[in-house]
């Protein structure tokens, strides 16, 4: 049972990073990269709760900070992901999730990884932080993960109530 | 509120990346290193096998880019572009004033006029119907009233009235202006006045049974002292030849070889030469650069001037046309220079 969350959590963890280091960032979109682990991480965390949504928050991390070409210090993603992962777990009561508050969950969630990254990255001394792109790049990958959201969450919901349907908080 | 198992694992996980981020933090050779270079090895592969399995995409997305930055480009590209062309422009017109000037001290030293040169600033407006231009010297520059004034292609107008820095020049094609000429070759003596239109004069013949032709050319006769015009000046040469031998009035018209609508460098005759030059200064080949049509002229002072009365027309021979056809005594002031030679310039 425990294999199986862990498996879930795993592909789809691996998978989001894969996707976003090899096909989203290569698209050149305008403003920030299209955040589809921090997408992930939300999705699994309203479908299967928030300790799980703290797991694949550090596993999102530990994978993002170690797949080249990753140049960040090992540890920043994971701690800010798995904080994600674990806040929005339970901010909410499942019941009460209509769609616009999921989706502005996730938007609230990509703004503010972009943001404490940042901030931590600045704090641990690194000097590459532009700090007059950044409203922009919050805007903006907020903005994209409102688009990913409608394709992500229910996927994943989808993907835990059939492969780990005794973990599934939500119905829908 | 949260479980023992919850805070368990949360805690776990927190202190695993505070860890991570010290150790990393510390730099160097650490545990972390041999981690990194397993996971990016791993990792990598992967991220290699989806690169070519997302290859369309990516494609798709840096054509968007590329062409974003395309068209940057070509702006980037049409500014300059038009840049170049501007300059490119200007270098144009350097060049032109360069030439002018070439002239005008080609044709000041071979005459051995004194010139003070200076550029037109301003001209008359056209429907005041009198052709009129300001130069930029006046008498501070020791410019007068009724000094001739000339450029590389011959003879300009005159001073009309100065101000310490400006000065007014009439120029000859204006209805007020009348010059006296000499037919080259033949000697004949006219007045040649302005008609109003700039490519055109009128001279009328002293003698109006002389023999004029068409592609005569004429020089300025020369004033007393020099003012208001200095001798030898080429003024144009003869398109058309009204009325015949015998007719109490003879008169031809003249296109002046100056170009009055491209007016730029010119020179005013400080002092004139001390010896006329006589038909030297006219275009030939090499000594000036007529306005537009350099009708070549073999008819001009090979013959010596003093005996008017046989006007043979005959070829130069020598591809040197400054060499001065004049009396003997009167040579050995006159120096046979080149054209653009400013060696003798007293300007």
């Amino acid at each position: 049972m425990i294999w199986r969350q862990a498996l879930v959590i795993g592909l789809s963890v691996f998978a989001a990073v894969i996707v976003e280091l090899t096909l989203l960032s290569r698209l050149g979109l305008p403003g920030a990269t299209p955040d589809i682990v921090i997408v992930t991480v939300v999705a699994i965390a309203l479908a299967m709760g928030p300790v799980q949504g703290a797991t694949a928050g550090f596993a999102a991390g530990v994978l993002v900070d170690l797949a080249p070409p990753g140049d960040t210090l090992l540890g920043v993603n994971a701690i800010v992901y798995l904080a994600i992962g674990f806040v929005t777990g339970f901010v909410i009561d499942p019941r009460d999730r209509t769609v616009p508050v999921v989706i502005g969950i996730v938007g609230l969630s990509a703004a503010a990884a972009t943001l404490a990254t940042a901030a931590l990255d600045t704090l641990l001394g690194s000097s590459r932080v532009s700090w007059e792109q950044m409203p922009g790049m919050v805007l903006t990958s907020a903005l994209y993960a409102v688009v990913m959201a409608p394709l992500i969450v229910p996927a994943i919901a989808w993907v835990v109530r059939r492969a780990t349907p005794e973990v599934s908080v939500i119905s829908g | 509120m949260l479980s023992r198992r919850t805070r368990i694992v949360l805690a776990v996980l927190v202190v695993t990346s505070l860890t991570f981020v010290i150790l990393d933090l510390r730099g160097g050779q650490g545990p972390l290193t041999g981690v990194r270079s397993v996971a990016a090895n791993i990792i990598g592969g992967v991220e290699r096998v989806a690169a070519t399995v997302f290859s369309p995409i990516t494609g798709a997305g840096s054509w968007w880019s590329t062409m974003r930055d395309q068209a940057a480009q070509i702006d980037t590209l049409t500014a300059e572009n038009e840049r170049l062309r501007g300059e490119a422009q200007t270098v144009a017109n350097d060049l032109a004033r360069v030439k002018a000037l070439d002239g005008l001290l080609g044709v000041a030293s071979v005459g051995q006029y004194r010139i003070v040169p200076a550029e037109v600033i301003a001209v008359g407006p056209a429907q005041d119907f009198s052709w009129t231009v300001t130069i930029d010297a006046g008498s501070s520059d020791g410019i007068e009233p009724d000094m001739t004034v000339m450029n590389g292609q011959g003879l300009v107008g005159r001073v009309l009235k100065t101000t310490s820095n400006t000065s007014t020049v009439v120029l000859l094609v204006d209805t007020s202006s009348a010059v006296g000429g000499r037919v080259a070759g033949t000697e004949e003596i006219g007045i040649v006045s302005g008609t109003g239109r700039q490519d055109s004069l009128s001279f009328q013949l002293l003698d109006p049974q002389a023999d004029l032709r068409v592609g005569d050319a004429l020089v300025t006769f020369g004033s007393k002292g020099g003012r208001p015009f200095a001798p030898g000046l080429p003024i144009g040469e003869v398109v058309e030849v009204g009325g015949t031998p015998g007719q109490l009035t003879r008169v031809a018209t003249v296109r002046p070889y100056v170009d009055v609508s491209t007016l730029s460098i010119v020179a005013v005759v400080t002092r004139p030469p001390r010896v006329d030059p006589r038909d030297s200064l006219l275009p030939r080949a090499g000594v000036i650069d007529p306005s537009p049509s350099p009708v070549p002229l073999g008819a001009a002072a090979s013959a010596t001037p003093s005996d008017a009365a046989t006007p043979q027309p005959s070829d130069e021979p020598s591809p040197s046309p400054s060499v001065p056809a004049i009396e003997k005594e009167q040579a050995a002031t006159l120096q046979p220079s080149s054209p653009g030679d400013s060696s003798g310039s007293d300007g």
